[in-house]
């Protein structure tokens, strides 16, 4: 369910438009749920239930955050669980705490440890993070049962006291869940909240294609840390409220088994979304519970259930709610707005040159892709840069980016040597990217796309949600997409996709934008449409463009200066109309002339 | 018992449990070398063989090397159907679902196994029926030497299929670009199936191996795949000699650790050595960076 | 969504109270684990007590009524274990229970045994669970602070030897009886010459065996609770040359154990709780068990079987159901040939005070002698 509407919107009128009609009855029984057990009677065991559901789902919710949202894997999420619920029962039973500084305690013990954990996808990622946090849980496992002396090792921590509020101790169970359950529903709506702010689409922009959102200018490493620092921080507030919960702990409770309960109650409910993870968690404990008949079957039948959602409902139960509910609500229309034309130009006309290049080296090994290239591009110019196929074009253009770091040689960009600068630190000085093969966020809309560029530190609009907003959607005004605005890219066509991603490097109102192969894959009319739009880019004032092309017309219609590279050497710089008849230049393309000539 | 025979024992000891982990991480380097997944099944092969050699020889009382036979080919059949039932739906999205696919297939074949078979562990004879033999003090078992017999031999094996049939190239082929190789002509969906098969084989045949010395229990795969992973990325993500060289030094770190410092934090050193790499040096001893073309 | 699954809570719990509310029967709770890793163990908690049951109602039951058993899963974990309690707790009639037989699923449940105020016997055997000052907990085995005697009296004073070396597993069962045992054999002027722990589940054990022959130690005991790790571990002390006797917990001499370690084990002593040999009820037991399901029975089931008459004894001895009536009876029962032993409960809820000596001898367990001491005052 993506925003829609005009930029003038506020946000909380935008947030209640997203929640469909007939939502608005289930969301209040939820809310009136908690106080039922005071006017009915409810059985103890039933009220446990509850009390390990809401608990569990806290931690659930913060695999959706790190999992869900940012798309990185967390095994360990029962040890941050498991440090929430030992500070708890270490720092009241041990050490004389009461319950609330142990929380908190325990969430900055947590949190830290997150923050660790985060810090190491600096170096790896994917399936090795898998392994970093599998690793985690079992160390943890391991020092809480051997390090007897500070948790009190296999035997565990008993009789936890329960907290008190305003003086009265919550020994109720009722008044308890109650209070387990107003934090929940708190998480739940912080996390409901999120996914529309620019910390959530920056999360979301790392989980769809992490190296379109670093060359877009987030700081990817920066939103890794925080997601799983958020995730370990809400995994230790359910730790340590289960454990004053069931006053026991011990470490067999906190151990890789109950990460991968927790991992499946998320996919089952559906990681991307807060209420997914309720329904998994709710789901995944009432179950054993409804099925005990089945006895042994039921475990294997927990592992098959996971392959099975895996290959059929990637994004879980509440995925199906949402796809079956956008097949019956009608599409909502985008309302007709006004939006201000892209503002493009460049204030200052600083002579020097924007770009410049000393003595590029980029080696890979043996392979010398880039082999001492020296380049200036001119402010306010286009500038092309051409060769033929594996001459090192892409491999420039990466370094320039920021993707890799040269080998040797500088790159200045106004004056400022960047040779050291992260990608996202090179957009938030106003570079703008386009990849050969689009590299979009496909499960976003076309508007959350370019917002995501338009949210790019230091970029020159207003503060607030409402100018980011306006911003996209000029720039996809600009590209002649603004009706398609609230459509999820991968459902658009692939021309239309290039011009989303041209208006994401757009949106961040950059100084210099690097177009890779623009043209590629675009048929002859969409060609056509790409040339009147770069027109429309060079006629803005001060911005430079510098992009590699394959299509001679095209280049020949808009560059103003060439540069041509051949086994990662220049070979060639100039106007068109000298370089393209350098005979170099034709030797590189087609051969030698005695060749061409037979 | 003097300083050198005491350190003698325990390194070979070392290797000895090393030669586990080596045996069981070449099934699991197979499968990433060729579809880039993180098989979180691979331990769970190894169950899966020593429980249908423990029906093939201890219940239905067919005579061993037949047995090894039949257990083999139980697991190819296994790979097969893991590698439709697991990999196939999933090969075209990212690691993610497929790497949770894994895991749940690993629950699924435990409590299988376990409704089937009941909890108790049961034993599994060796390949010779000698305890071992002893070298000055030192004791060798010899199913651990069987165990790096076998481990050698599939080496050697699997490093000529790779570099020296025609085979081998195409399952390398298909690993590096799956596409690529499909263009020219390479059956991948085939080369990824022969994958599997094999690895299911593989790793059957390490629990085979295995079981005599651990004993056969749907809990004997937890802890060896886990241990299986870390020989892998501190060898070399992808590489088989790396495998080898990580199990290897993966045991000789937990036995001397064992020895001199502290036996219960054993297992913490194995993990002390797997973070010092995935920090220093993620792509392990042998391994190369591969970088991402942008 | 949610109100839904919770009229149909409400109503099961309703249905299992209005269900159970028939008054010619007294109902026994038993939680066993019935599903997951120990699933054996709590099918054989349940046969022994079915066993005790159906000879109690074919002799005319309790006070003129039947006795109903109500099994609730654990799950073998211990949230599963606090809910099963708590199912018992919702059907509101329950005289008494026979409990888990793992102690940390017995110190999770505690809270709630204390609010339910029912009887629990329970078969877990970390000396601390009676400890807590839980009016509500009986023991139906001897805790490890006998066992750690008994080894420690058997090793001093029948075997003589002095040089101890201590292998225990590092988890719950493991880390508690080591610390009784050190503590018992210093009592008797012995003291260990090694204390070695393991992570349960270790593939070699070759740094430990070293480490007891670098000590020179001349007699081991051990606290090791899983069967693969008593297997590879008596492999690897003959391969290592290592001879010297051994006592050791009674999982080295389960039928599984022998099955893995066979010769290695040979020769071995272990304490035991239930032992065939060890007294006239513990034959008949194990006659009647065998006769009716077709296996040998062992500890999980003997104590069950002991507490369900245990229970039936102490209705009949107050005639009452009341809980504050059967704690007065169990608390005062004395001299109650069980299964497992003698029952005498101290006031902190102990009922056994004494374990078996058993040895394996070439594959054969055979009764040694039965060391008990007296119940604390």
């Amino acid at each position: 369910m993506t925003p829609h509407g005009g930029a003038s919107v506020s946000a909380f009128a935008r947030l209640r438009s997203r929640i469909p009609a007939p939502v608005v009855p289930v969301l209040l029984a939820l809310l009136v749920l908690p106080f039922v057990p005071f006017v009915h009677v409810l059985s103890s065991y039933a009220l446990n239930i509850f009390m390990q559901a809401s608990t569990f789902a806290v931690a659930v919710l913060g695999l959706a955050v790190v999992l869900g949202y940012t798309g990185q894997m967390n095994l360990a999420q029962a040890a941050f669980f498991g440090i929430g619920a030992y500070a708890v029962g270490l720092g009241t039973v041990a050490w004389g705490l009461s319950f609330w500084t142990a929380l908190v305690v325990g969430v900055i013990a947590s949190s830290a440890f997150g923050c660790v954990v985060g810090l190491t996808t600096i170096r790896l990622g994917g399936r090795y993070l898998a392994m970093i946090t599998i690793a985690c849980q079992q160390m943890f496992d391991f020092v809480m049962l051997n390090w007897v002396e500070f948790s009190r090792g296999p035997d565990g921590i008993a009789g936890i006291p329960r907290p008190s509020l305003f003086g009265h101790v919550l020994a109720d169970d009722r008044e308890y869940l109650l209070l387990c359950a107003v934090v929940l529903y708190a998480v739940i709506f912080a996390l409901w909240w999120l996914p529309d702010t620019r910390l959530g689409r920056d999360m979301k922009a790392v989980r769809e294609n992490e190296l379109a959102a670093e060359v877009t200018g987030v700081h990817t490493l920066r939103v890794k840390v925080i997601a799983f620092t958020l995730s370990a921080a809400l995994a230790g507030v359910g730790g340590a409220f289960y454990a004053a919960g069931f006053a026991y702990i011990s470490p067999d409770n906190f151990n890789f088994a109950r990460s991968i309960e927790f991992l499946t109650m998320a996919l089952l409910g559906g990681s991307q979304s807060p209420f997914g993870a309720g329904i998994g968690t709710v789901l995944l404990i009432l179950l054993p519970e409804w099925l005990r008949f089945l006895k042994q079957i039921y475990l294997a039948a927990y592992g098959l259930s996971v392959i099975l959602i895996m290959v059929f409902m990637p994004e879980g139960i509440w995925g199906l709610l949402c796809a079956a509910w956008q097949r019956i609500a009608k599409p909502q229309r985008a309302s007709a707005v006004e939006v201000p034309r892209l503002a493009l130009d460049i204030a200052t006309s600083d002579p020097a040159p924007i770009l410049r290049v000393q003595d590029l080296k980029m080696h890979f090994g043996g392979l010398k892709a880039v082999d001492g290239v020296d380049l200036q591009v001119s402010r306010g110019t286009v500038h092309a840069l051409i060769g033929p196929n594996g001459s090192g074009k892409t491999t420039t253009l990466n370094v320039l980016n920021g993707i890799y770091k040269p080998t040797s040689g500088r790159i200045f960009i106004e004056s400022e040597d960047v040779t050291a600068l992260a990608p996202h630190d090179r957009a938030a000085r106003g570079v703008g990217r386009t990849f050969q093969n689009i590299r979009l966020f496909p499960a976003l809309s076309a508007l959350e796309n370019v917002m995501v560029g338009a949210q790019r530190r230091n970029n020159p609009i207003r503060a607030g949600d409402a100018a980011l907003r306006e911003r996209a959607l000029s720039a996809l005004d600009f590209v002649g997409l603004l009706d398609q605005a609230g459509t999820e890219v991968k459902n658009l066509p692939y021309g239309h996709r290039r011009l989303v991603e041209i208006a994401r490097a757009l949106a961040g109102h950059p100084k210099l934008l690097f177009l890779d192969e623009p043209a590629a894959g675009l048929n002859l009319t969409e060609k056509g449409e790409l040339v009147v739009l770069l027109r429309r880019l060079r006629a803005a004032h001060g911005l430079t463009i510098f992009l590699i092309e394959h299509d001679m017309k095209l280049i020949e219609s808009v560059a103003d200066r060439i540069t041509v590279i051949n086994f990662g050497k220049k070979i060639a710089e100039g106007t068109p109309a000298e370089v393209l008849r350098h005979p170099e230049v034709i030797a590189a393309y087609l051969g030698e002339p005695a060749h061409a000539a037979a | 018992m003097n300083g050198l025979s005491f350190n003698i024992q325990v390194l070979f000891s070392g290797l000895a449990v090393g030669s586990i982990y080596a045996l069981v991480s070449l099934g699991l380097v197979l499968i990433i070398r060729t579809t880039n997944v993180v098989n979180f099944a691979q331990g769970d092969f190894a169950m899966l063989g020593a429980y249908a050699m423990l029906t093939m020889f201890s219940v239905l009382r067919l005579p061993y090397f037949l047995s090894i036979l039949l257990a083999l080919v139980v697991m190819g059949i296994f790979g097969i159907a893991f590698n439709y039932g697991v990999y196939y739906p999933l090969r075209n999205r990212s690691y993610l679902p497929v790497l949770i696919s894994t895991l749940g297939a690993a629950i699924f074949m435990q409590n299988t196994i376990l409704a089937l078979f009941g909890p108790q562990p049961a034993p599994l004879a060796k390949v010779f029926s000698s305890q071992g033999i002893e070298i000055g003090g030192v004791f060798l078992d010899s199913q651990y030497l069987v165990i790096l017999g076998v481990t050698a031999a599939a080496v050697a094996f699997q490093y000529f299929l790779f570099e020296h049939t025609l085979l081998g190239k195409k399952l390398q082929a298909t690993s590096q670009d799956k596409d690529m190789a499909r263009l020219v002509g390479i059956r991948t969906a085939w080369m990824i199936a022969i994958t599997f098969i094999y690895s299911a084989m593989l790793g059957g045949l390490a629990g085979i191996l295995v079981g005599p010395i651990l004993f056969v229990s749907t809990g004997m795969a937890g802890v060896i795949a886990l241990k299986a992973f870390s020989s892998t990325v501190i060898g070399g993500f992808g590489d088989v000699t790396g495998a080898i060289v990580g199990g290897l030094l993966l045991g000789v770190v937990e036995s001397f650790g064992a020895a001199y410092i502290s036996v219960p934090y054993k297992d913490a050193f194995g993990f002390l050595l797997l973070f010092v790499f995935l920090l220093v040096r993620p792509q392990g001893i042998f391994g190369e960076r591969i970088a991402e073309k942008a | 969504m949610h109100s839904r699954w919770l009229a149909a809570l409400v109503g099961i719990a309703l249905a299992v109270a209005g269900r159970a509310s028939a008054a010619d029967t007294i109902k026994i709770g038993l939680t066993a684990e019935m599903t997951g890793p120990n699933a054996e163990s709590g099918a054989y908690q349940v046969n022994g007590a079915k066993l005790a049951l159906d000879e109690i109602n074919k002799a005319g039951g309790v006070l003129g009524k039947q006795l109903e058993l109500q099994v609730e899963d654990t799950q073998s974990n211990n949230n599963g274990a606090v809910n099963a309690l708590s199912r018992l707790a919702a059907a509101g009639d329950i005289t008494a229970i026979v409990g888990p037989v793992r102690s940390t699923q017995i110190q999770a449940m505690a809270p709630t045994l204390t609010r339910m105020g029912v009887p629990m016997l329970i078969g877990g055997t970390d000396p601390g669970l009676t400890k807590t000052g839980n009016p509500w907990l009986f023991r139906a085995r001897p805790n490890d602070g006998y066992s750690a005697k008994v080894i420690a009296d058997f090793g001093v004073n029948t075997l003589g030897k002095k040089k101890w070396a201590i292998v225990h597993a590092t988890d719950a069962f493991g880390t508690g009886g080591k610390n009784a045992l050190v503590e018992a054999l210093k009592a008797l002027g012995a003291q260990p010459v090694l204390v070695q722990g393991f992570t349960s589940n270790t593939q070699d054990f070759t740094p430990v065996i070293l480490a007891i022959k670098q000590a020179g130690a001349d007699i081991i005991g051990t606290y090791i609770p899983n069967s693969p790790d008593v297997g590879i571990f008596s492999k690897q002390l003959r391969q290592l040359g290592v001879n010297v006797p051994w006592v050791g917990s009674p999982s080295v001499a389960t039928a599984t154990a022998m099955k893995l370690g066979q010769e290695a084990l040979f020769g071995t002593f272990a304490i035991a709780d239930f032992t065939p040999g060890a007294n006239a009820e513990a034959q008949t037991y194990a006659a009647k068990y065998k006769e009716r399901f077709n296996v040998d029975p062992d500890f999980y089931s003997s104590w069950a079987y002991d507490a369900v008459h245990l229970i039936a004894n102490a209705v009949k001895a107050t005639n009452s159901t009341k809980p504050e009536d059967l704690k007065k009876a169990f608390l005062s029962t004395k001299g109650w040939k069980g299964v497992e032993g003698t029952y005498q409960f101290d006031k902190n809820g102990d009922g056994l005070h004494g374990y078996n000596i058993v040895k394996n001898d070439a594959g054969k367990i055979t009764f040694v002698k039965n060391i008990s001491f007296a119940p604390a005052p």
